[in-house]
């Protein structure tokens, strides 16, 4: 029921690092918030993200999920990824 | 993000088939690529080549297609390599470059080590040589400057590497300097360009004529912003704007294809400025009815300064509610991330939209039109950087 293998948040983890260009934040917990300060995802670093989760798990966030609420934190993310690809 | 050069696989890609496993018959040019190539002609963009061939294979490739390519990489290493090889002899910037690639893999691994560049297969190059990225510059200042924008983009972009720190730090080092301002008509023929040149940042999709936008300026039942950046890097002009329109009931979800032709075609609700009911006073809803962003903008903090500054105007205006109406599209995806970083919020299963139990098989499931808002009363405002400057800020 609660899809969230750590496999999948810790290669979250580095899609998030990597999208950002901030290797802090491979320390991202599971809860803490994307948009809004911390991890201040926004447009261009948002795309990166969403285009390497299509690309690494076959998920199109943004084709399934209006307000992009799955974006909450990685923890929402990986589990609507597992949603999906159970 | 306009491509300036096409970066290309051979096998299965530019060619029908593949080099080494066709004998004394190399294979001919794909036949829907060479289609791509005619229809780029003239558009200034160059080519190159990425392959994992020999150079001859290259040779070939530039006879049987007729072009003259920039740069080939020919060899075995990774392609990743081969495009960073590429980008640097040429001057580009990454974000200037597309790679088209049959092969997943090679599609994956470039798109992971540039994640700049735009990442295409043969199947998606096809569509996108209709995209603005892939379209000639027009004729405003700002269209003219576009060579020298690149440039500065570039330094821009080495130095965000480098730096270690948030985004936010980074564009206060920067000195970027985002200006709002109340829209007069000079700004029409700019304005009219944003609307047909933006689609990552374009909530209606739709062309707005410059004579429309000259009415809309002078309508006091409106209000047209101007939004300019610039940094130390260079002058950006003007990258966006927004429509406001005041009222009680202006969105009644209607399609845009509903708005009157005689007012531009663009403007939802597009009733003359002297029809409509607004007036001040508590408990209206602002609604925007176009919000536009140029995609040079993109990841400057511009469209979120916007948002949030219409939602401070609205507060201290006495609305209840900000609305964007949005045609939700597959290249929209940056408007949405900036709106719910914003705060906003998409009315679900009203307004045309799907619900979301729709399936998304082929293609996005949302409807034609999403109503954006986010309530300004009673909640917390969004805060305004300061290196913003807007009308009614200190």
């Amino acid at each position: 029921m609660n899809g969230r293998p750590a496999p999948v948040i810790d290669e979250l983890r580095q899609v998030l690092a990597q999208a950002t260009g901030r290797e802090e934040l491979l320390g991202t917990s599971d809860q803490t918030p994307l948009f809004g300060a911390g991890v201040g995802l926004d447009s261009l670093t948002g795309v990166l993200l969403l285009r390497e989760v299509h690309r690494r798990f076959g998920v199109d966030v943004a084709a399934e999920d209006l307000n992009l609420d799955a974006l909450a934190t990685l923890g929402t993310l990986a589990a609507f990824i597992a949603e999906r690809t159970a | 993000m306009m491509v300036k050069c096409v970066i290309w696989d051979l096998d299965h890609t530019l060619l029908s088939g593949v080099y080494l496993e066709s004998g004394a018959q190399p294979p001919l040019p794909d036949p829907a690529m060479l289609g791509v190539l005619e229809r780029l002609r003239g558009r200034g963009i160059i080519h190159a080549i990425a392959t994992r061939n020999p150079p001859e294979a290259a040779r070939y490739a530039a006879r049987v297609t007729g072009l003259e390519f920039a740069a080939a990489e020919c060899g075995w290493g990774r392609k990743s390599d081969a495009v960073r090889r590429i980008i640097t002899d040429l001057g580009l910037a990454p974000d200037a470059v597309a790679f088209v690639d049959d092969d997943l893999y090679e599609r994956a691994e470039v798109s992971l080590a540039v994640p700049e560049a735009l990442v295409l297969s043969p199947e998606d190059m096809a569509e996108a040589v209709g995209w603005p990225e892939f379209s000639p510059a027009t004729v405003t200042p700002e269209a003219r400057r576009r060579g020298e924008m690149y440039a500065e983009r570039r330094r821009r972009q080495e130095e965000a590497r480098a730096f270690a720190g948030s985004r936010d730090e980074f564009l206060r080092y920067c000195g970027t300097a985002v200006t709002i301002a109340p829209a007069v008509a000079a700004d029409a023929p700019r304005l009219h360009e944003l609307s047909v040149r933006t689609h990552q940042f374009n909530t209606t999709g739709e062309a707005v004529a410059e004579a429309a936008l000259r009415a809309l300026i002078a309508s006091p039942a409106h209000q047209v912003t101007t939004v300019r950046l610039s940094d130390r890097f260079g002058d950006d002009g003007l990258v966006g704007g927004s429509i406001v329109e005041f009222g009680g009931e202006v969105w009644g979800g209607r399609p845009p294809e509903a708005s009157t032709a005689e007012f531009g075609g663009g403007v939802w609700g597009g009733r003359p400025p002297e029809a409509s009911t607004a007036e001040p006073g508590p408990g209206r809803v602002w609604a925007v009815t176009l919000l536009m962003m140029s995609c040079r903008a993109m990841g400057r903090g511009v469209i979120e300064a916007l948002l949030a500054w219409l939602a401070r105007s609205a507060a201290r205006d006495g609305a209840a509610e900000l609305a964007v109406p949005c045609l939700v599209t597959p290249r929209n995806v940056p408007l949405r991330l900036a709106m719910a970083a914003s705060g906003f919020r998409a009315a679900a299963g009203s307004d045309g939209l799907p619900s979301p139990d729709t399936p998304a098989e082929g293609g996005p499931p949302c409807g034609p039109a999403a109503r954006f808002s986010r309530t300004i009363s009673g909640g917390s405002l969004p805060e305004l950087p300061d290196w913003v400057t807007a009308p009614g800020e200190p």
